[in-house]
């Protein structure tokens, strides 16, 4: 994988000596992670290993690539993957129109075009992949495979092939090799079961739903209005609901709409009838909403009366 | 008391043994990753039981099934967890990762009937119940009528519960055979067409046009790739079912193995095979999958098995529109009307359910049984699949947008 660079190896050791150093910049850019993550992403960092991430939706991994990038300063390239989704869309393309464009204009001014003019990196459209390789440092690049089961088996595999090279070859080009291999983050819903030979080249972690005071905290620091207590409440009410036997049990997302709304609303405090109001910031189906009514709106906001 | 122990040891030597253990237990663990964790040792020095824990975790697991047995192990190596409240805390969580078999090691995964060596005590894991053996090796005497008819004649209608061993073992041999194949959908991806009945590919017709000066002479045509739908098959495996349980997994073997699909099979809970059977050996298969199921033969919970696939699988993208094949013959001891909220959910998300019944062959058959009576409406076709022939009749039905024949049940618009 090439000569490792030295000097931004030292000053990564430097700033992440462990663990809780880089959970404390991530705090510091807003995203609060257990010691858990904090290990995870550490020795994605440092090892450095691709790292898979997987947990119920809603539960930030998505936001822990993106937060990764914030702390190292450095771009995110995300790589939104779905079903039929091919080199052309991932790493580079040509861009013929702009080429026969070129063309017609060369032809148009007299000028002359060459052909390796037309297979520069002018006519080149590049795509996530190709964009974390060619990315110039001084730290590497994040780049984030988005819900990577959604892509079809030959891609995973394709992909994996491309990132244990680190580099791309284009024929017209030649081979483009990554100064800095970009730190990859992959996220999985599940969907299907990951193949081995993508499993076997990451290193993984379970990011598990967190507990109401950690859900709390990540509200009042997404939601500057929302004061403690009704943070606290709300993060409670939904730990609460979560024990319901849900079809859609409220995540994270849900806690911050629903403090969103508590505070477009003026509400000071979670009672029955801010629950009434605000129903819909919550559940999001028919069954879950019937049955969380069926306890009452009392019970969700206060617990003891209702 | 392990933390004085563990800064005298080697992260080389720990990471090998604690990889060693893990590959005795049969939760992966390979060279690789022991040089990975040594690594990982060094960047994060075990300086308390969490952050061993932790480093151990990441590096060495792989996939949330492997959590439990994971956690045994490490128990096992480093000693019961101590009261570390950060621990408790990130497991105990409702949703954590099957939480209610974490402390030892239920699952045993294929090809690792062994017990893990590792154990010290209170952490054995119990072997894997034996898949329904010799089902209707006693079966009733056979007709004089079936003896003389040729041997695969009599497999093609006999039912699964009559048949001996090596009459199931040729069986499988038919199962083979038969082509299970979903049908189709529109893929997102295009193919050039030389009809012009597609919509104009500008993409490739400006690459084309390269060849020509830049002219287009040559439109190109792009229509949508057709590509076989998702199949998923929910088995039945419970007491009620036995007879017929062997039967299913080859057909479910056959399927995973040719058609790409998804198996499950669910008593009391459920348990996600595809991994199991994804192999050409039959044998093998399914051997391996008697090892990875661990309620052969227990009571029904159809409601429960038809939830839990949902949440855990169906919801996330395996059964959207996806062809959805139950098979069970409907007894169970959960309420009807779960079993109709949960064939609901499943109706919404599917694209055809198709239930398999081997009672249905029964002359008189009347779906009474509570669960049957409540799925009935959801399905779009209701076969008996009791004999080879009437698997046919299955492949068919799975192949087909309309449903099958006569024995089609009422089907409701929701």
């Amino acid at each position: 994988m090439g000569a490792p660079e030295e000097g931004p190896r030292e000053e990564l050791r430097q700033r992440f000596p462990d663990p809780a150093a880089l959970a404390g910049a991530l705090d510091d850019v807003d995203y609060l992670a257990d010691n858990g993550l904090a290990t995870a992403l550490f020795l994605a960092l440092r090892l450095p290993q691709p790292i898979l991430l997987e947990g119920e939706a809603g539960v930030g991994k998505t936001e822990a690539a993106k937060a990764l990038a914030r702390v190292l300063d450095t771009p995110l390239f995300r790589l939104q993957c779905y079903e039929g989704i091919d080199a052309g869309e991932a790493l580079y393309e040509w861009n013929h129109q702009r080429q026969l464009l070129g063309i017609r204009l060369a032809e148009m001014h007299e000028d002359s075009l060459d052909e390796s003019d037309l297979f520069s990196g002018r006519y080149l459209l590049r795509r996530p992949l190709l964009q974390a390789i060619e990315h110039p440092g001084p730290r590497p690049a994040v780049l984030l495979l988005d819900e990577i089961d959604r892509a079809d088996a030959e891609f995973e595999a394709f992909t994996f092939e491309l990132l244990a090279e680190a580099a791309v070859t284009i024929p017209e080009l030649g081979t483009i090799r990554a100064l800095h291999p970009p730190i990859v983050v992959l996220t999985s819903n599940r969907t299907r079961d990951l193949h081995d030979a993508l499993t076997r080249r990451c290193i993984y972690h379970w990011i598990d739903y967190p507990p109401a005071e950690r859900i709390a905290r990540i509200v009042r620091r997404k939601v500057p209005g929302s004061a403690a207590p009704i943070a606290l409440e709300a993060a409670a009410a939904i730990t609460r609901l979560r024990a319901l036997d849900l079809v859609k049990p409220p995540g994270i997302a849900e806690a911050i709409d629903w403090a969103s709304a508590l505070d477009v609303l003026g509400t000071e405090h979670l009672d029955a009838r801010a629950v009434e109001q605000t129903w819909g910031a919550v559940l999001k189906n028919r069954e879950d909403l019937a049955a969380a009514k069926e306890r009452g709106a009392a019970w969700l906001a206060g617990g003891g009366h209702g | 008391m392990a933390e004085t122990a563990l800064r005298r040891l080697e992260p080389a030597e720990l990471a090998a043994a604690l990889v060693a253990a893990l590959h005795r237990a049969g939760a992966g663990g390979s060279p690789e990753r022991a040089v990975w964790l040594a690594q990982a040792l060094r960047l994060v020095p075990p300086t308390t039981r969490a952050s061993l824990y932790w480093t151990c975790r990441i590096v060495l697991v792989s996939g949330k099934d492997q959590l439990p047995v994971f956690d045994a192990v490490f128990a096992a190596v480093f000693g019961e967890y101590d009261d570390d409240a950060e621990l408790m805390g990130a497991r105990g969580e409702k949703n954590a990762p099957q939480p209610a078999q974490r402390p030892g090691i239920r699952r045993t995964p294929a090809g690792e009937g062994a017990a893990p060596a590792v154990q010290p005590g209170p952490a054995a894991p119990p072997a894997p119940a034996p898949p329904a053996a010799g089902s209707g090796v006693e079966g009733p005497d056979r007709e004089a009528i079936l003896l003389t008819a040729s041997a695969e004649e009599r497999l093609h209608t006999t039912s699964f519960a009559e048949l001996t061993e090596d009459e199931q073992a040729q069986l499988r041999l038919l199962i083979g055979r038969l082509r299970l194949a979903a049908p189709v959908r529109q893929s997102r991806r295009t193919r050039p067409t030389a009809r012009t009945a597609g919509r104009l590919d500008l993409r490739r017709t400006a690459r084309a046009a390269r060849r020509t000066g830049s002219d287009p002479v040559r439109l190109v045509f792009a229509r949508r790739r057709r590509q076989p739908r998702r199949l998923v098959m929910l088995c039945d495996v419970s007491g009620s079912m036995e007879a017929f349980t062997r039967a299913y997994l080859t057909v479910l073997q056959a399927a995973v193995a040719s058609a790409k699909a998804e198996a499950f099979v669910f008593a009391t809970r459920l348990t996600r095979l595809t991994r199991q059977l994804a192999m050409h050996d039959p044998d093998q298969a399914l051997a391996r999958a008697a090892a990875g199921a661990e309620d052969w033969s227990g009571g029904t919970r159809l409601a429960d098995g038809l939830r839990s696939f949902i949440d855990a699988h169906g919801r996330r993208g395996t059964a959207r529109g996806a062809v959805v094949v139950i098979f069970s013959d409907g007894w169970a001891q959960d309420d009807p009307a779960d079993v109709a909220a949960q064939m609901a959910r499943l109706r919404r998300l599917a694209f055809r359910i198709i239930w398999v019944n081997p009672r249905k062959a029964a002359p008189g058959y009347q779906p009474l049984a509570g669960g049957m009576a409540a799925a009935l409406p959801f399905c779009d076709a209701f076969v008996s699949g009791h004999s080879y022939d009437a698997l046919a009749e299955l492949a068919s039905a799975i192949r087909s947008g309309a449903a099958a024949g006569p024995a089609t049940a009422t089907r409701r618009i929701l």
